[in-house]
């Protein structure tokens, strides 16, 4: 089973489009990270997982389930939306009995525990929580629905570098406890790499690269040896990025079996690298499946 | 949901009614003196036997400062959909919480068919409470006057109030639906209700009905349109002055001095001992006025809503707001499952 899949995903407002052609599944019981530049169609593709928007083009499914058809299928969506939103004027109990009203299955008790643990009051007006807090609150109110996936729209922008611990902390817990799938949109790549498990990098409304974090992270090396003129290099099937001096050449490339070359010295890649890589060459993809790999226009060279 | 719509707009309706209430409480304090008044002058007893307009005169210019209330209980639905109405979807687009009730368990439909279940029924029981207070304020005003088609009457009594505050809740909700912005949803959920009402009532309303027209002996000594035969209560809605051939002397009940001397030669007496002065004209008297009518024949020609058809009228203008209601109310929960994210 799926957490979520989209099928030639597309929405388009008047002529601009805000995500196009998208693609892209992510597995069941995955923390997945989804990245992308600013505009990249990251909170479109989240709203369309929702409902929220209706697609132009292409389907979005969720547990496989046809979004917008099935109508129960937001009781087993868990969603906080891009800057936390939460009515002001409630309290934190408020808010909880806000839950509770609108949805069928509620663990209150479970978000009272979990936020009274964090030190925030039931009695507490949203409107006068720090911006941690809040987040806290929305993921509180998320986790109660007892959601089989949470789609989170950039929880941790506006946090600081504690509350993004915290607020990853209470996120891996829970996950772990209640085995939730997470699709969890940011641009903080270097937070993500410790909780998530599975990347789709987001760039001009296209998926660039998904797949499992760790295979991806193998099959990417940055390499390094004397200037470089074009000639096939063992065990390289596509470039990524690459730098020249005169005398010398760096690239990130996609591999496949080790390279034997002993004029490459290879290096392992960390996540940032290889996202920024990617977001630097918005030519070049790594999809699973069919699509894998060839990187359009850059493996001739 | 019912407990969520309560805890979003307690704060407003709370307030509303309580204005609401206020403006009731200054009725009562008002009305009782008003009744009272209406009682011991005897006003009540000559209305209820017959003519006496010194009596329902004077009533009337005592509490003439009233007046002023008029415009501000016409505008009391406008002010309602503006304040319930316009924010109820465009401030949670604006704080972006539609985001979060939207994503709950519940559909969009149902999340807005029971907000706007709540807010039209608080407005209806608002406004229908409001009403009747005043209708029984304003009774002894209405009682002493024949004009119950007047917009300060017709409109504040009877059933048309409630579908007014209806239609101005759908307007606010269609127009913070559309525009996303409260503020911008607010101005033109007032400019736009004024407009509709004033088009209504000063181009749509005379047309419900075939208009009745009626020639009548021209009342002399003219007192008011109670004098035309149209029956008690009946809406004039325009009346010519003609002689008995059909030819016009005046726009409306038109005593033409001029035209009328043509036709009676020394009707208009001149002026004692001496030759006309300049500016000066002596006034017929009475009789001689009556018989120079008699002799011409004139009549006044009325085209009037007989005062039998204000309850059909005030059926027929709820139902045009109502269904505008309706309408708007259809195509904001349509463009709000299709149109907003």
């Amino acid at each position: 089973m799926t957490a979520l899949t989209a099928t030639g995903l597309g929405k388009r407002y008047g002529k601009k489009w805000a995500l196009r052609d998208c693609s892209l599944e992510v597995p069941e019981g995955r923390i997945a990270a989804l990245v992308g530049p600013n505009g990249a169609g990251k909170t479109t593709l989240l709203h369309l997982a929702t409902g929220l928007l209706e697609p132009t083009t292409g389907s979005v499914s969720v547990l496989d389930r046809a979004v917008g058809s099935d109508r129960d299928l937001l009781s087993d969506i868990g969603f906080v939306a891009q800057d936390v939103p939460l009515y002001r004027t409630f309290s934190v109990a408020d808010m909880l009995e806000f839950g509770r009203r609108l949805n069928r299955r509620w663990d209150g008790e479970l978000a009272k525990t979990r936020l009274t643990a964090l030190g925030i009051s039931l009695e507490d007006r949203v409107g006068e929580l720090s911006g941690g807090q809040r987040a806290q609150v929305a993921l509180a109110l998320a986790l109660a629905k007892l959601p089989k996936v949470l789609l989170l729209d950039e929880p941790l922008a506006s946090l600081d570098p504690l509350a993004r611990r915290d607020f990853l902390g209470v996120l891996m817990e829970s996950v772990a406890e209640h085995e939730i799938s997470v699709v969890l949109s940011s641009h903080l790549v270097a937070d993500l790499e410790r909780v998530c498990d599975y990347l789709i990098v987001l760039s001009a409304a296209r998926t660039q690269v998904a797949g499992e974090i760790e295979p991806l992270l193998h099959d990417h090396k940055i390499i390094a040896g004397p200037r470089w003129e074009g000639a096939s290099i063992g065990g390289v099937t596509s470039i990524v990025t690459e730098k020249h001096t005169e005398r010398q050449t760096t690239m990130l490339v996609r591999v496949e079996g080790p390279i034997l070359d002993p004029a490459w010295s290879v290096q392992d890649v960390g996540l940032e690298d290889l996202v920024l890589a990617y977001l630097g060459k918005p030519g070049a993809s790594a999809l699973p499946g069919p699509r894998l790999a060839v990187a359009r226009g850059e493996a001739s060279r | 949901m019912i407990w969520v719509t309560w805890r979003q707009h307690r704060a407003s309706l709370l307030f509303g009614f309580a204005i609401l209430l206020v403006l009731c409480g200054f009725l009562l304090a008002t009305g009782h003196n008003i009744w009272s008044v209406y009682r011991s002058t005897g006003t009540e007893h000559c209305v209820l036997t017959h003519h006496c307009d010194a009596i329902t005169g004077s009533f009337n210019d005592r509490f003439n400062a009233y007046q002023f209330l008029i415009p501000l209980f016409l505008l009391i639905p406008a002010l309602v959909g503006i304040f319930w109405g316009a924010p109820l979807v465009a401030r949670e687009i604006e704080n972006g919480t539609h985001r979060l009730a939207w994503t709950q368990g519940i559909t969009r439909r149902r999340w807005i068919a029971t907000k706007l279940t709540i807010l039209l029924g608080a407005a209806v029981a608002g406004l229908a409470g409001f009403t009747y207070t005043l209708a029984w304020w304003s009774r002894p005003f209405v009682a002493t006057s024949s004009e119950r088609f007047n917009p300060g009457i017709f409109d504040l009594r009877g059933v048309v109030p409630i579908a007014y505050v209806l239609f101005a809740v759908a307007l606010g909700v269609a127009a913070g639906t559309i525009m996303r912005r409260t503020v911008a949803a607010m101005g033109v959920t007032l400019v736009a209700f004024v407009g509709v009402r004033t088009s209504i009532t000063l181009w749509a309303r005379q047309h419900f009905a075939t208009a009745k027209k009626l020639a009548s002996p021209f009342p002399f000594p003219f007192k008011d349109s109670s004098g035309l035969a149209v029956g008690p209560n009946a809406w004039v809605i325009s009346s010519n002055t003609v002689d008995r051939a059909g030819h016009l002397f005046g726009k409306g009940i038109n005593l033409n001095l001029d035209a009328m001397a043509a036709r009676c030669p020394g009707l208009i007496p001149g002026p004692p001992g001496g030759p006309p002065k300049e500016g000066f004209r002596a006034l017929p008297d009475p009789s001689s006025m009556q018989a120079c009518i008699q002799r011409v024949g004139l009549q006044v020609r009325s085209t009037y809503q007989p005062g039998t058809r204000y309850w059909p009228f005030q059926a027929i203008e709820s139902a045009i707001f109502i269904a505008l209601a309706a309408g708007l109310i259809a195509f904001s929960i349509w463009w709000l499952n299709r149109r907003v994210s």
